[in-house]
């Protein structure tokens, strides 16, 4: 972005401006006469002067990265706030209130958060269904596209596996775009640690817990600690069969299977859920956590599905990231484990490196620097709570400024849309949503390697993604009703555009406006 | 010819650019069912139901190609081009990574770097920059985020099927006209619609224009309606060759993980090696210059024996194929050791007699031009094999 950019925003804001009055629609200036924010004092103290932000700018910046889309709900709850900041404060409050709460998951997806043994007993079943499969019977693997996200019938349990990722694929499809199902602030921020903590739905035996993992995992501490959140994705099914911990034993083991040391969630742990790859360990740290971590594995009949095997632990004395481990013999084994997740949940390298994701997600591409000092800041003094840390961001002037865009993934483009059209419950339109994400390279539960999607313009704004996601809306939203109360948000130019129109064609111009693209 | 005019970088020997189409078989495709060793006395042994036949002249056996090995007859259509010497079989490739995953094995593939998962580009991408050119050079048809496609270059992306042949509502001018103006001052997002609608414009005015001639002239009727991969492989083919810029290829299929009931002469696994060769004979006339290549790769092989449900499960070295010209055709290629259980890794897999990007090289450097030293960033710690110094005439 160059500086020239500026100018050109701040006339088409005018321009828009001249345009609404023109067009009869009264700008409500809400949160002009500067009511006094109701934040606690020490919040109060990191509130920044605001760069004075022109207040529906702010109310569509606030929506539309906070939550997915402006669903008319949200949008005259921030209304009728004292101010966007305070709204988005508020908000934030209300999204770690969701997170202690159970999720309204609807009943026909229950099925993935049953408790983990029956997830693992519906596995062995399905084994056991393939293998009665007469000689020279085809089981149709495929889906046809419009029983995708059909779950009246019961599940059939030759297709368990299956069954449970796509009821994943559309829980996590209506959390992002509707409100009745999910807090849209905690749906967000579920989305985030998903990526941050990313499996991969086709990797053999992760399919039935992923929708566990999204929910019991990454929603459950979504705004809690940070420390919390890494030891429960190290203990559950998804994340040990994914990067193969359950299959690392203490070396030179001899046995059956010959199995040996895996090191490839000692790695990742390191460079991507924890340190980042600058963050100061060598490979020896990595030989030495993998060691430190073997015997944690899966266990079908544990509630939470993980045990610790001591005679599979690697009990000889480590040293790793300049820690001396003794030997740890008889249990000790777990704990030692433990103790390095936690070690690296609190080491300042980690607390950067959510910081800067964060600040890459929620600000924009490149987020400024002392942004990110002060983010970090936060995670160290509050022992990495991830509530804190937002708050200190959504405090931020940055958060607000004008100067930051952020361009819509596809996902964040097809929740976005579902949310505008309100059509966030309705399942003819998450098939397409569903159809969109395959063919604009992000779908759902699919990105191999363990570094998650990115979220950077560079990686989504090309030829191809775009003439897609032109499609998609265009599509998604032909004869759907006009969202009027969003036409203030858009700029001269567009509004002209999309009133030009007609009618079944606006809300498709609007979904595709670059207001809605950059938020 | 103007595009014979574009300066290119890297350009084979002869001074010809080269190109080269990557087929992917996802999931591990049975390579022994496709090139059948049904002289190894191991063979029906160790595939008592799903063995195919030793060739007696039906459709119920394998055609002969030598003494020892025959083409299944689901493939019949690739047999002239065998026997034209522009089709060849390379037995006991694999990656040096003994991973039996298939997610582990793909993105091994993909990124050219076995045993390592860290993020990285995929090597198709890395080359499309070696190839260098001011507009894409690489076209893929099907997935939209394959691994191998992933990174710094710009690729064009095809829709797989049908789909490729709908040019979207960015086609429409009023809707491309009033998008365009909508972003009126950002140049990047006007050029990605601008140049997202030309690219699909395009292609599907290209793939209309062919389907309708075939209409015309009656061939659909006689060839049948293609699907799957042999359509993706016909509508990549004209794509290539209308548009010269394209050096670059891929394509993949699904469908090949067969643990159970595969079938033998017939079957599921044969329906889906009849659509394979259906493919390679779609893209042949479109590719048949000196220097074009299609090779056909899948992560690894599948077990020698058959399992209890007569299928087979994750193996290790399998039975790659090339198509061209400059291919030695004809003949088969690479170490072949039997199939004793002695020389099988843990006495059930192929052994992985040549790494498969020592096979990749080969074809980079001798019809693509790249230099050696790029193959070894493409492909770090591989080494070259001149043991496949045969597999081409050049």
């Amino acid at each position: 972005m160059n500086g020239t950019s500026h100018p050109t925003f701040f006339s088409k804001i005018a321009r828009a401006t001249r345009q609404l009055l023109s067009l009869g629609v009264v700008v409500v200036c809400l949160g002009c006469a500067q009511r006094p924010d109701r934040a606690d004092d020490r919040l109060q103290a990191q509130i920044e002067a605001p760069a004075a932000p022109e207040v529906p700018a702010a109310q569509w910046r606030a929506i539309n990265r906070l939550t997915y889309g402006p669903t008319s709900a949200v949008l005259a709850q921030i209304q009728s706030a004292p101010s966007p900041r305070q709204w988005a404060l508020d908000l934030l409050a209300t999204a770690r209130e969701a997170g202690r709460q159970a999720p309204r998951i609807p009943a026909e997806l229950s099925s993935i958060t049953a408790p983990l043994p029956d997830l693992f007993e519906g596995v062995r079943k399905e084994r056991e269904a393939r293998a009665s499969v007469p000689a020279g019977t085809v089981i149709n693997e495929a889906l046809p596209g419009p029983k995708r996200f059909d779950f009246s019938q019961d599940p059939d349990p030759l297709f368990f596996n299956r069954t449970q990722l796509t009821k994943s694929e559309a829980w996590r499809l209506a959390a992002c775009s509707s409100d009745e199902i999910e807090h849209p602030l905690l749906a967000r921020m579920t989305e985030f640690w998903f990526n941050h903590f990313n499996i991969f739905q086709h990797k053999g035996p992760v399919r039935p817990f992923v929708g566990h993992f999204a929910v019991n995992v990454v929603r459950a501490h979504a705004l809690g600690r940070f420390e919390d959140l890494l030891l429960a994705s190290a203990r559950h099914p998804a994340m040990l069969y994914y990067l193969d911990q359950w299959l690392s034993v203490a070396p030179g083991q001899t046995g059956a299977n010959r199995r040996g040391l895996n090191e490839n969630y000692a790695r990742e742990l390191m460079e991507l859920h924890t340190l980042g790859v600058n963050g100061g360990y060598s490979q020896n740290d990595v030989r030495e956590l993998a060691r430190i971590l073997t015997g944690w594995t899966v266990s079908p009949r544990s509630p939470d599905g993980f045990q610790f095997v001591q005679r599979q632990h690697d009990a000889g004395s480590k040293t790793w990231l300049g820690h001396k481990l003794p030997e740890s013999a008889q249990q000790a084994g777990v704990a030692e484990g433990e103790q390095a997740l936690r070690i690296l949940a609190r080491h300042p390298a980690t607390a950067r490196r959510i910081s800067q994701r964060l600040a890459e997600y929620f600000v924009a591409d490149a987020p400024p620097a002392p942004l990110v000092d002060r983010l970090a800041r936060t995670f160290v003094e509050t022992g990495g709570d991830l509530y804190r840390v937002m708050q200190t961001l959504i405090a931020s002037a940055d958060f607000w400024s004008a100067e930051h865009k952020l361009y819509r993934t596809p996902f964040d483009f097809a929740c976005g849309a579902l949310r505008t059209l309100e059509a966030g419950a309705d399942r003819s339109k998450w098939l397409q949503a569903f159809g969109y994400l395959a063919v604009a390279g992000q779908p759902l539960q699919s990105w191999q390697s363990p570094d998650g999607y990115t979220f950077q313009a560079s990686d989504w704004l090309t030829p191809e993604s775009m003439s897609r996601r032109i499609d998609f809306a265009l599509n998604l939203a032909r004869n759907a009703p006009e969202r009027k109360d969003l036409y203030r948000f858009l700029g001269g130019d567009s509004l002209a555009i999309v009133m030009n129109q007609n009618p079944p064609l606006r809300m498709g111009f609007l979904l595709g406006s670059p207001e809605f693209n950059f938020k | 010819m103007a595009w014979a005019l574009q300066p290119s970088r890297a350009r084979a020997a002869d001074g010809r650019p080269g190109r080269l189409v990557v087929v992917f078989l996802r999931g591990a495709y049975d390579g022994l069912s496709m090139l059948v060793p049904h002289g190894d006395p191991y063979y029906t042994r160790l595939r008592p139901t799903i063995a195919i036949g030793r060739p007696d002249g039906t459709l119920n056996s394998a055609l002969p190609l030598d003494q020892l090995f025959g083409l299944h007859p689901a493939c019949s259509a690739l047999m002239p081009l065998w026997q034209q010497g522009v089709l060849a079989a390379v037995t006991c490739v694999g990656s040096p990574d003994d991973s039996r995953s298939h997610f582990d094995a793909q993105y091994h593939w993909e990124t050219g770097k076995p045993g390592s998962s860290a993020p990285s580009a995929g090597w198709l991408n890395v080359l499309s920059g070696y190839l260098g050119a001011d507009r894409p050079n690489t076209l893929g048809v099907g997935e939209a985020g394959a691994r191998i496609l992933n990174g710094p270059q710009s690729v064009q992306l095809l829709a797989g099927g049908l789909a490729a042949l709908h040019p979207g509502w960015l086609a429409n001018t009023a809707v491309r006209e009033d998008f365009m103006r909508m972003y009126f001052g950002d140049e990047r997002t006007v050029q990605a619609i601008s140049r997202g609608a030309s690219s699909r414009m395009t292609s599907a005015g290209v793939l209309r224009a062919a389907q309708s001639a075939r209409e015309q002239s009656g061939s659909l009727n006689t060839a049948g309606a293609l699907q799957g991969l042999a359509l993706d492989a016909r509508n990549l083919g004209l794509l290539m060759d209308s548009n010269r810029q394209l050096r670059l290829g891929f394509l993949s299929a699904g469908g090949w993980d067969t643990h159970v009931s595969q079938g033998a002469a017939t079957g599921t696994l044969a329906n889906q090696l009849a659509n394979l060769a259906q493919a390679l004979l779609q893209l042949r006339p479109f590719l048949s210059e000196p220097n074009d290549l299609v090779v056909v790769l899948s992560e690894f092989g599948r077990t020698c024996a058959e399992n209890g449900t007569w299928g087979t499960d994750h193996g290790r070295g399998n039975i790659l194929w090339l198509m061209g010209n400059a291919v030695r055709g004809g003949q088969r290629h690479g170490r072949w050791s039997g199939l004793s259980p002695e020389v099988l890794i843990e006495q059930r897999d192929l052994p992985v007699h040549h790494d498969f990007r020592a096979l990749l090289a080969q074809l980079l450097v001798r019809v693509l031009g790249v230099t050696r030293p790029q193959t070894e960033i493409l492909f770090p710690g591989y080494a070259w094999d001149a043991a496949l110094d045969g597999i081409l005439k050049t």
